[in-house]
């Protein structure tokens, strides 16, 4: 039985909570984040390099030990009950986690196998996916000669063959051409439709504009807005009319804070 | 000078072996001083050995006759081929690694300068590694009274220089002969023949049964006495020049120098052409129309195993590595299922210890492949499979090939001797798993590139492993001789070590954490 969480809204219906989170390396790189993600939203977590994007995503994946603070997806502590929280969420870093050596469909068999999924249906959505990702015809060719578009590619696949119902992506547009960024998008906009959550950085800021549903800007490890983008533009007053006017506005006034 | 001028050979040089310091500064960084005493302690009892060597050759000196010529051109032979197997195996890297390859092709550099210099970083370090061997033997003798004896070393140069043109020239043939795809493999594979082709020389009465006449050694002595041995022209050069007469020494040197320098010039621009048509080239296409995906792998552990077996038989290193070990192990085989027919058990129990020995060394290197290699671990920390299963399927896959391998020599003894069969067979299981547990208690993480070598693991690691597998081999000797109560002995001195080198989940889960 996962450990549910009796904190904070009611917790199916938000995808994730993130409350009081701290991690500090040589220097603070999370101060005291709080975050939450509606079930079922794309949402875009903004913010300069070094702000602690990463960092963050990092932890809620589970990939890094946070010194304090309470992490719940979908309901399940995830500090508490790791194993239940991961079944629940894939993670899909800018560097595509693959195996040179194995072909998009062996690498997706073994994905397939690490989140326990049916044998013939992860067949089933191997074969959809590769065809959607335009790499059916790449599907037994091992990836060490793969553009690094394409490696994006098969791990973004490998990230959507367990059906996950939070999907959290660093720079899911790196190195992709205009045409795969589009249909990543694409791919991406349809996971949400479908009831997915998805969380994802992103230096391209109308991307973020576009596709996200609600926007977090961080920096210094600090969230320091978050909401739909009409609520931003509220927030950082006149003059304010893109996304990006809003972003360099809020990340100046924190970086003088 | 010209030559120190940027983009010069010198001045190339000396960026690579920049380069070469920080790699190796970078290897050693976080290693204690365990590693630098063990081989303090082994370069003291080599030059131990120097010294007892000098003074017994004190005031003698190596006569030049028919039989120490054939010895000397032997163990040239015999060098030459060791260093060839390295040499083509670093020469079919050297297409395929990119490093700054790249770079240095798409600047105005001269491509047969860029190969010179890479091709003198292979001489160099092959030469380096008989020097280390060599040195410490050697010098004492040279110090009190055989200073000629230092012409050894410019030979062990020349036949460096001698096998890199030889690599070069093997490496680049074959990449115009079976293409881009094939070379790495069949090079690593070539190499692992070649490095092994005077043990299976030396072997063949073995290989070929009592009919064989005597061995090599036996028939050249026997010639040599009798005054019957030929020696071709020139077969004297490599003894006069390990002795230090100044032309023979010049002679194998300006041989190794021409050879070397006519393999960077003319390859220099075959190579960088090779090197362009090696990146991505090892990618395979499906042949024929695309065939239905076959069944997948049910449940973590399966894939798990399923993956770390595709990619143990895709590592051409690995396998090359694998292969040298089954190549010293068919004549052990041979010997194993003849006598067996005809001898009593206990005649066998040298061999079944052998078997066992290997088994152990084979499990531990390809566990410490599996289980350290990983370039994915955070796609492992970020699903939800126990990290207790991976390491089992890892442990798994890596004993798998072991038991493929020793099947043949197992089966073979228990078809004649059941009961050392069976005892062979459970020695070997037990060495085997032992030696690949210890990589499970000591994983040391880093991506499968880096692990062309295994000098990443942990010496006392290493230490462990060779103990406990030369214990168990020890305990499966003496119960096939029938000794069952002293094969006890080795047995729990052996499971008294491996539960010494245990080690708890969360302490493996700490070191992974700080690793990462």
């Amino acid at each position: 039985m996962p450990a549910q969480v009796a904190w904070g809204r009611t917790p199916l219906t938000e995808a994730l909570i993130v409350r009081g989170l701290n991690k500090t390396f040589a220097k603070p790189a999370v101060s005291d984040l709080d975050l939450t993600v509606h079930a079922g939203e794309l949402y875009a977590l903004l913010g300069p390099n070094g702000a602690g994007k990463t960092t963050t995503l990092r932890m809620v994946a589970g990939l890094t030990k946070p010194d304090t603070g309470e992490i719940s997806v979908f309901g399940i502590d995830a500090r508490q009950d790791p194993a239940g929280a991961k079944a629940l969420i894939a993670w899909a870093p800018d560097e595509a986690m693959i195996y040179d050596r194995l072909t998009p469909l062996e690498y997706l068999e073994f994905v397939a196998g690490l989140w326990s999924v049916d044998p013939a249906l992860a067949r089933t959505r191997a074969e959809q996916l590769l065809a959607q990702l335009g790499l059916a015809d790449e599907a037994r060719r091992r990836c060490e000669g793969f553009s690094r578009g394409m490696k994006q590619k098969v791990a973004l696949a490998g990230a959507l063959i367990h059906d996950p119902r939070l999907l959290i992506l660093d720079e899911p547009l790196t190195g992709l051409d205009a045409a795969a960024a589009r249909l990543v998008k694409d791919m991406l906009q349809a996971r949400v439709d479908a009831g997915c959550t998805v969380i994802l950085t992103t230096h391209i800021l109308e991307v973020a504009e576009r596709m996200a549903d609600r926007i977090g800007i961080i920096a210094g490890g600090r969230l320091l807005a978050e909401g739909r983008l009409d609520e931003l533009r509220a927030k950082a007053g006149d003059g304010a009319s893109t996304l990006e006017d809003v972003f360099l506005q809020l990340t100046a006034e924190g970086a003088s804070a | 000078m010209s030559l120190f001028k940027p983009a010069g050979t010198l001045w190339l040089l000396a960026h690579e072996i920049r380069l070469a310091w920080r790699g190796y500064r970078a290897g050693r960084a976080g290693k204690g001083p365990g590693a630098l005493i063990g081989l303090g302690v082994l370069f003291a009892f080599a030059c131990l050995g120097g010294v007892l060597i000098a003074l017994a050759v004190h005031g003698h000196e190596i006569p030049i006759t028919p039989l120490s010529i054939i010895i000397a051109d032997l163990a040239c032979a015999v060098v030459l081929t060791l260093m060839l197997s390295q040499t083509l195996s670093a020469s079919a890297e050297a297409l395929y690694e990119r490093g700054d390859l790249d770079l240095l092709f798409s600047s105005p550099l001269d491509p047969r300068r860029v190969l010179l210099v890479r091709a003198l970083g292979v001489a160099a370090n092959v030469a380096l590694i008989f020097l280390v061997f060599v040195t410490p033997l050697l010098l004492p003798s040279i110090l009190y009274g055989h200073p000629a004896w230092a012409g050894l070393f410019g030979v062990l140069i020349a036949l460096a220089l001698i096998a890199t043109a030889l690599g070069l020239f093997l490496a680049m043939a074959l990449f115009a002969l079976i293409g881009p795809r094939r070379t790495r493999t069949v090079a690593q594979v070539l190499a692992a023949l070649v490095g092994a082709a005077f043990f299976l020389a030396s072997q063949y009465r073995n290989l070929m049964g009592e009919a064989a006449s005597d061995n090599l050694m036996v028939q050249i002595a026997r010639s040599a006495g009798d005054g019957s041995l030929v020696l071709p022209p020139l077969a004297s050069l490599p003894l006069q020049a390990m002795v230090g007469q100044p032309l023979p020494l010049l002679g194998l040197l300006g041989v190794g120098v021409g050879l070397f320098w006519l393999a960077a010039n003319a390859l220099g621009r075959r190579f960088s052409d090779a090197a362009a048509a090696a990146q991505g080239a090892s990618s395979r296409r499906a042949r024929g129309p695309a065939k239905p995906a076959g069944a997948f792998a049910a449940g973590a552990f399966k894939a798990t195993v399923r993956k770390e077996l595709r990619l143990i038989g895709r590592d051409a290193t690995l396998l090359s590595q694998v292969l040298l070990r089954v190549l010293y192990l068919i004549p052990l085989a041979l010997v194993l299922a003849r006598s067996a027919s005809k001898v009593e058990a206990a005649a066998l129990a040298g061999g079944a210890g052998i078997v066992v020995f290997m088994a152990g060394q084979v499990a531990g290197s390809l566990a410490w492949i599996t289980l350290s290699a990983e370039d994915t671990p955070d796609l492992l920390a970020v699903s939800p499979t126990s990290t207790g299963v991976l390491w089992r399927a890892k442990l798994v896959a890596a004993l798998i090939p072991v038991a493929v391998m020793l099947a043949g020599p197992i089966l073979a003894l228990a078809w004649f001797q059941p009961l050392t069969g069976l005892l062979t067979a459970i020695g070997a299981g037990l060495s085997a798993f032992a030696c690949a547990q210890i990589n499970v208690w000591h994983q040391k993480p880093s991506k499968r590139a880096d692990f062309r070598r295994r000098r990443g693991a942990s010496w006392y690691a290493t230490l462990a492993e060779f103990l406990i597998a030369g214990l168990i081999s020890g305990a499966t000797g003496l119960a096939v001789a029938g000794l069952t109560v002293w094969a006890l002995l080795p047995l729990i001195v052996a499971g008294a070590l491996l539960m010494a080198m245990r080690r708890s989940g969360d302490q493996i889960a700490k070191t992974l954490r700080m690793a990462s």
